[in-house]
């Protein structure tokens, strides 16, 4: 009746039903949160089904539904820990919660790690009291079979052998239950065969636990038996597969269970879970392990903390399979500090088979399902070699190999991130392994892929800069390519492969600036590259400069934003203070290199272009790179051209200039931005502009026309010679 | 179908011995793959050509039996193996056959029983056995090969039955390459070639013994054409000395639906066209990988003349002769054991190329 006046309240009152509503709503979402707030509540709906008791009313009872999609929602995606497996079982088989549920409870009841044998027991002994429907039993049988493996000791469920043996003589039940029994058996079981003569049938389960007891007690069992007993017993695990198998994967590790109840090997022994995530960590039992058995080992995966590798690390034992340690940063210090070659060989053996199997020599079936755990792999391989901060060279030989079939899609992020890992090599090599494969990718590619390659070749060459830094701290100027490689490489040699690689991206980035029409996201990779590059003699103590090209250069200059252009301010200025420093130690002759006269010319000719176009107004200067013919830029009817580009005037400083004059003059209806020029309103909007954050153009004016020192000595405005 | 002689050939001479940078390995696994080549970079697009050789000895019978133990080469003749290939061995040794047999034994019996069940009891007593192949190894590098044989006495068998042999599979090397086998450290031994015969599962458990003990891996070895254009010309050169009976080769035809071309050719005639190109009284002992282009494209050729279907657009497939037989897919015979160093370098070849590096 409640039910009914609300509904005619709401009828008749629809207005006010919609606010109360609105504030029952709010009020729910409080409560919501409040509840979040409380701890666990997976906990507390665990607790509450463990409290349900017989004659509980179930339809339509909220609450308890409520809890049981909690549960169901933990269980299936994490799996459940055994108290709460304890719990639901019974609440499933007591049916205090009602049929229909006990067949839910038992078909989510996905084990986290393992199943408490007592629960099982427990499930057994609801079976003999007899109230639950057959369906339910059978499920419950299944359901044990399934998770077999996972129960945690089976001497009880053995005890109470004859209990379940009972259950043969139900015909739904039989087949599961001889399944069941087949697993228990022992050798004393064989005493049974006496009742178990009684209901003989031919069926083929039956005869298949018979064979079992045969086995073991021969003189009992006298009747023939084929000797071949083709079909066996079915797999009951349909039902959970998935799910378990799915949760098993996400606690890897934990347990390692072939839950796959099939014997069948028919299926591609390739099978990618083989490979990466069932390795064995077991120690060999018959090779190393009898030479060290009078002292104490330890193994390298049962170690936990850096102490107790430190305390250890002479009675260490590696792993059978060493691409079990893959991703172990224990295992991977221990790796690194003792250089031991074979065990690096077989991890890289290892390695370099799984990627080639992998992305190489793949089966064509079924990849797309796959990605996520592939992008897994390939992340466990980038932690371990960041971790070392250096490749694996499988690694390197598979991408070497893998660049010339990619198609610039698949996992791209973490190919790149490996791309970037790649050791200093020759510059000999660099363009067959790399830059022609990557060439073709990156000009049939999108404009973001372009970016990202520009990123990683970015990454790359600061890491080469770092280990050469490191390298030559340490020592002359021979730097060896890996921690104990046996090939050195000259500094030429490596200064080389560095001019080949800024070369390289030099033409990329020019060519991918034309075609995507100065794209600014391209264009500030670019100048994110060129940072790295114009800071290679005072960061990374590397006496080589190399200019960016025109191709880089003019569109940065003429770029329609304003962090391009600041960008380009602080690369002209670091290269300024580069180049000033080389020139002092090659005028004080501490270094022997020499800079060639070329660099100071492409340097000067560039910063003339930049004074002139921002701060003297005399764009497109005759002999210029970028003389245009007078008559062509009249056709374009553009009054004043030269000043175009001017700080004032330039397309991405435009709008600050007009915000200045706007601030300045807020009165003047005719924006005439040459009055900016003139006397204290010139500084004031160099001050403006610079407070605008513009701290690469500050330094870049700064150090190139003196302007806020106000001296404006001529020789800092001299280019460099 | 006989093959007509019409046709004669350019006979190409010369020679391009392989020239490659010494291969060195060093301790790091940041070991730079520009020290030890791989060979993968030379033709960026293909994969597996890659240090062929351009050109190799013709096939020479060797009375195998006064090398080999006669009973063992009668274990590698006659059946079909699946071939694949395997990393290194880690810590193998020849002196310790027997203990291994005795882990694998236990092993597939541990495998079978784990969990359930349907083969349990009827496969409970495995016998495997590792034997050493003396003999078979060509140079001082090559590991010598390694027969593996299980045998299984059904549990509900009468005692008398003799235990059968259900699977069998070797490993081997033969004339691999010195330098990559010289460059492995002292505590891997790398037989590169993996052959098996028998259900698939114990296949697989094998394997998975294998990567377990000797931290190894495994990879199915498919041939490519060009193998199976060598085995050809190579099979074909022997008819002067031994009877090969028939050249028979499949081709594989991407039409649609596919054409299936199996085409034989009379074993003399095949012999006259391959003298042709590469005559047996030439003083040169080589044969370049451009004689054994110009015989399989004088079978095309023939093949167009009659049927007017070019079969270089279809793939080869198969090659068979009475010396052996060897399918794309990674499956071969071996019919008469005088010739088997022929066919295993060629397949040690291409397994060693699989390698990673």
């Amino acid at each position: 009746m409640a039910d009914l006046s609300n509904l005619a309240g709401l009828v008749s009152e629809p207005s006010g039903e919609i606010d109360s509503s609105a504030n029952n709503r709010s009020l729910r979402l409080a409560e919501k949160e409040r509840r979040k707030g409380e701890a666990d509540p997976f906990g507390l709906a665990a607790k509450y089904l463990s409290r349900v008791e017989a004659g509980t009313v179930v339809r339509g009872n909220d609450e308890l539904e409520r809890n049981m999609v909690r549960v169901e929602t933990v269980a299936l995606s994490k799996g459940l820990p055994p108290e709460v497996i304890t719990v639901l079982l019974d609440l499933a088989l007591s049916l205090n919660a009602g049929t229909a549920n006990c067949t839910r409870v038992l078909k989510f009841l996905i084990p986290a790690t393992v199943v408490p044998q007592e629960a099982v027991v427990k499930g057994v002994s609801w079976l003999c009291v007899g109230k639950m429907p057959m369906n339910a039993q059978v499920l419950f049988v299944r359901w044990v079979l399934t998770v077999f493996d996972l129960i945690d000791c089976k001497d009880n469920l053995r005890s109470i052998y004859g209990f379940i043996f009972s259950f043969v003589t139900e015909e739904n039940l039989c087949p599961f239950i001889c399944h069941l029994l087949y697993l228990l058996t022992m050798r004393e079981h064989g005493e049974l065969l006496n009742k178990w003569l009684n209901f003989f049938g031919r069926q083929p389960f039956l005869t298949q636990l018979l064979a079992l007891y045969k086995v073991y007690r021969p003189d009992l069992v006298t009747l023939s038996l084929p000797s071949r007993v083709r079909t066996g017993f079915k797999n009951h695990n349909s039902t959970w597969k998935v799910a378990l198998s799915a949760v098993q994967r996400k606690n890897k590790g934990a347990v390692l269970v072939d839950q796959s109840l099939s014997l069948d090997v028919k299926e591609k022994p390739s099978t990618r879970k083989r490979v990466r995530c069932h390795l064995c960590n077991t120690v060999k039992s018959f090779t190393e392990h009898s030479l060290n058995s009078n002292k104490k080992v330890f193994r390298l995966q049962e170690l936990r903390s850096f102490k107790e590798l430190l305390e250890n690390i002479h009675n260490i034992e590696l792993p059978a399979q060493m691409g079990s340690l893959l991703g172990s940063a224990l295992a991977l210090h221990y790796l690194d500090c003792v250089q031991d070659e074979s065990a690096s060989l077989r991890l890289n053996f290892w390695l370099g088979h799984s990627l080639q199997e992998e992305f190489l020599l793949c089966p064509v079936d079924g990849s797309s399902d796959n990605t996520s755990e592939a992008c897994r792999f390939l992340s466990t391989i980038l932690f371990s070699q960041q971790f070392l901060q250096e490749g694996f060279s499988s690694t390197e030989s598979f991408l070497y190999k893998f660049l010339s079939v990619w198609d610039g899609c698949l996992l791209r992020p973490q190919i790149l991130d490996l791309l970037s890992d790649i050791p200093l090599m020759p510059s000999f090599y660099m363009h067959k392994l790399l830059f022609e494969p990557l060439k073709q990718l990156y000009f049939t590619s999108t404009v973001f892929f372009k970016c990202s390659l520009i990123e990683c070749l970015n990454s790359m060459l600061v890491k080469w800069l770092t280990w050469h830094s490191v390298s030559a701290l340490e020592g002359g100027l021979d730097i060896s390519l890996n921690s104990n490689s046996t090939m050195t490489m000259t500094l030429s040699g490596f200064m080389d492969s560095v001019m080949e690689l800024v070369r390289f991206v030099g033409l990329l980035a020019s060519e991918g600036l034309r075609l995507e029409n100065c794209h600014v996201l391209l264009l500030n990779q670019t100048l994110a590259f060129y940072e790295t590059v114009c800071d290679m003699f005072l960061k990374y103590s590397l006496p080589l400069i190399i200019m960016p090209p025109a191709g880089v250069f003019y569109p940065a200059l003429f770029a329609t934003d304003s962090v391009s252009v600041d960008r380009l301010g602080y690369i002209m200025y670091r290269y300024r203070k580069n180049l000033t420093l080389a020139k002092k130690q090659e005028q004080q002759r501490e270094q022997t290199f020499h800079i060639s006269r070329n660099t100071y010319k492409e340097f000067n000719r560039n910063l003339q272009a930049m004074v002139n176009s921002m701060w003297n107004s005399w764009w497109s200067i005759p002999g210029s790179d970028i003389e245009i013919d007078k008559d062509l830029i009249a056709l374009s009817k553009v009054a004043e051209p030269w000043c175009r580009f001017d700080l004032i005037h330039h397309p991405a400083l435009f709008s600050y200039a007009i915000e200045f004059h706007r601030s300045c003059w807020p009165e003047k209806k005719n924006v005439d931005l040459g009055s900016i020029k003139i006397g204290k309103y010139w500084n004031w909007y160099m001050e403006f502009l610079f407070n605008q954050g513009f701290d690469g153009l500050n330094n870049f004016i700064r150090t190139n026309t003196g302007h806020s020192s106000g001296l404006s000595s001529q020789d800092d405005r001299q280019p460099m010679t | 179908l006989y093959l007509l002689l019409v046709l004669t050939y350019p006979c190409s001479a010369v020679n391009t011995p392989a020239s490659r940078p010494v291969t060195r390995r060093s301790k790091s696994y940041g070991r730079s793959c520009v020290e030890a080549p791989s060979y993968f970079w030379q033709t960026p697009g293909h994969l597996t050509v890659l240090k062929i050789p351009t050109s190799r000895g013709a096939a020479r019978s060797q009375l195998i039996t006064n090398k080999v133990d006669p009973e063992h080469i009668a274990l590698l003749v006659k059946n079909e193996w699946k071939l694949s290939y395997v990393t290194p061995l880690h810590h193998f040794r020849h002196t310790q056959l027997k203990s291994y047999s005795k882990h694998l034994a236990a092993f597939i019996a541990a495998e079978k029983q784990q969990g359930v069940a349907v083969e349990v009891g009827l496969e409970v007593g495995f016998k495997v056995t590792f034997t050493a192949v003396l003999g078979l190894a060509e140079t001082d590098e090559d590991a010598e090969t390694v027969f593996i044989q299980i045998q299984s006495k059904p549990v509900f068998a009468a005692a008398a039955d003799a235990p059968k042999v259900v699977w069998r599979g070797w490993l081997t090397c033969v004339n691999g390459d010195p330098e990559y086998l010289r460059s492995l450290p002292p505590d891997f031994v790398s037989l590169p070639l993996f052959c098996t015969s028998g259900p698939e599962s114990l296949t697989t458990l094998v394997k998975s013994w294998f990567e377990r003990a000797f931290d190894c891996n495994f990879g199915s070895l498919a041939l490519n054409s060009t193998t199976l254009n060598w085995l050809a010309a190579l099979w074909t050169g022997c008819h002067s000395t031994c009877n090969i009976r028939y050249l028979k080769l499949a081709w594989s035809l991407p039409t649609q639906p596919p054409l299936d071309v199996s085409y034989t050719v009379n074993p003399q005639d095949a012999w006259e066209l391959w003298n042709s190109i590469h005559p047996e009284e030439s003083t040169d002992d080589k044969i370049d990988i451009k004689e054994v282009q110009s015989f399989i494209n004088g079978l095309e050729t023939h093949f167009f003349r009659h049927f007017k279907i070019y079969l270089s657009a279809g793939t080869l497939v198969k090659v068979s002769t009475a010396l052996g037989s060897a399918h794309l897919d990674g499956k071969i015979k071996i019919g008469n054991g005088d010739y088997i160093t022929t066919l295993l370098t060629l397949l040690t070849e291409s397994a060693l190329l699989k390698m990673p590096t």
